[in-house]
């Protein structure tokens, strides 16, 4: 298998998939951490970054494991090099190949987002202790949202020669997961939606908030964490893997 | 001579499924975004206006310009493939015309777009019965100019797809685009950049105003950066080995 990285890794090579990846998430980064930050922002900093972060990670995780997934894809598909590569070597090591190059890289963006938040709010001055347990539990369920969500648009990216498909459904179902977040009166919306479970699994809520003190009386709370619904999710994402690699297996290639 | 290259386009997007996509999106924004109204019907008390908001806030910030931005990417893709832009090269035609063919046929994918994003708002205000009277000329305006930004957009993600030969390169870029066209209509320059003009046009986040900065100078920016778009794209297209 590390044979097989190792050629993943050079077929990429001025690819600028890495660049690409740390682009996505500087962008995700600035786009989070700018705006004037006043006491009260100061205050409840760290539970703050907590509550807003599964938003902001259902709009640009999605769009991160798209381009992977179809910059790691379209390159054999571009030059109808799967037939070449699956007379040499067997097709399910193929897909895990990729796969794990590509997850590879989605780990390395949450990692990067998640280290410069922290960064940030030591730098920035919030009060209070890091919570790093909260941090950690925040870092499991990007984790695996995001693992998940990778395995789906590889299998896509795979199977579809015409790379629209692997975008337009993962836009679309994109656009439903982050609505869905919006929808608090159907919460099962999100729960069946693999785009939706960075809301399924966001576990710090805002409270405090009306038109009239507006953030001065903000206060954050952690919530119930659904940890049978991370375990389903996790399944399902083993699931997904396992039928996408045997469609894959079967497919002309 | 455009009226043969368009055919040429229509052939080569035959069978192709990419227009389902444009006509499933908008569905997302009309069904969950008249929950959403209906969810907070109490705080959002302009009727026709709300209900325009939740409709199109997402749609024309984020989600329309990453499908304008795999549209265009395919089109391009089909001409990168195989070296078919030596076959495209080599017709008895202006360069100008094959990069205009393909930004009208991307400009109808935008129009039908906005209509049928126009058509289900009016039906989603009907079906929860609505009292107000309803602003066609209002939404006529908004789907209209929505449109015309939407092409300045959509001849900004060609241009870059007739350079990145990458399908998914410039789709991120079209993401951050809408995101950076956010950022300027925040601070009051959305009718500049080309990449907030469309939800300018569309007038998401207050649809109550009118346009600040008029329709007739928003429709002459919209045509003037079309026409230095398509002009630097066939430079392009006459200068460099594709």
């Amino acid at each position: 298998m590390m044979e097989l990285l190792r050629c993943e890794f050079k077929k990429t090579r001025r690819r600028y998939i890495t660049l690409t990846t740390l682009g996505i998430t500087g962008v995700e980064l600035a786009w989070v951490l700018y705006g004037d930050y006043n006491p009260d922002m100061l205050r409840t900093g760290w539970m703050m970054f907590l509550y807003q972060m599964p938003l902001y990670n259902a709009l640009f995780i999605p769009i991160l494991a798209m381009v992977i997934s179809s910059r790691l894809c379209d390159l054999e598909h571009k030059g109808v090099m799967f037939k070449q590569l699956c007379s040499i070597m067997p097709k399910g090591k193929l897909y895990d190949a990729k796969l794990l190059y590509g997850l590879g890289m989605m780990w390395i963006s949450v990692i990067v987002s998640w280290i410069g938040l922290i960064l940030f709010g030591i730098v920035k001055g919030f009060e209070g202790a890091l919570p790093i347990r909260l941090y950690l539990f925040y870092l499991l369920f990007t984790l695996v949202p995001a693992t998940v969500l990778y395995v789906f648009q590889h299998t896509l990216s795979m199977l579809f020669r015409n790379q629209a498909v692997a975008f337009f459904t993962g836009i679309i179902g994109e656009f439903l997961g982050v609505f869905s977040m919006f929808l608090s009166q159907i919460p099962f919306l999100r729960s069946i939606l693999i785009w939706g479970s960075f809301g399924v699994l966001q576990f710090v809520g805002m409270y405090g908030w009306t038109n009239e003190t507006r953030m001065s009386t903000v206060y954050y709370e952690v919530m119930d964490i659904d940890w049978l619904y991370c375990v389903a999710l996790a399944a399902a994402g083993m699931v997904m893997y396992l039928i996408g690699r045997k469609l894959f297996c079967e497919s002309e290639g | 001579m455009l009226i043969q290259l368009l055919k040429a386009e229509r052939m080569k997007l035959k069978h192709s499924p990419v227009w389902l996509a444009f006509l499933l999106m908008p569905l997302v924004p009309a069904l969950l975004g008249t929950l959403n109204y209906m969810g907070n019907i109490e705080i959002l008390k302009s009727e026709w206006y709300s209900l325009w908001t939740q409709h199109t806030i997402f749609t024309c910030y984020f989600f329309l310009p990453v499908m304008l931005g795999v549209y265009c990417s395919y089109m391009m893709h089909l001409e990168h493939a195989n070296h078919n832009w030596n076959k495209v090269l080599t017709m008895p035609v202006r360069r100008s015309m094959v990069f205009l063919a393909k930004l009208i046929t991307v400009s109808y994918m935008i129009l039908f777009s906005e209509i049928w994003i126009g058509v289900l708002f009016i039906l989603s205000g009907k079906l929860i019965g609505m009292t107000g009277t309803l602003p066609l000329l209002s939404v006529m305006q908004w789907c209209l100019f929505g449109t015309l930004g939407g092409i300045v957009m959509a001849a900004v993600q060609l241009l870059l797809s007739l350079f990145i030969k990458s399908f998914a390169l410039p789709v991120g870029i079209a993401f951050a685009g809408g995101l950076s066209g956010l950022i300027f209509l925040a601070k009051n320059l959305g009718h500049i950049w080309p990449y907030s003009l469309m939800a300018y046009g569309m007038n998401s986040n207050a649809p109550q105003q009118m346009m600040k900065s008029g329709y007739i100078p928003f429709a002459v920016i919209c045509i003037v950066y079309t026409v230095i778009i398509t002009t630097a794209a066939s430079e392009v297209l006459k200068r460099r080995d594709m």
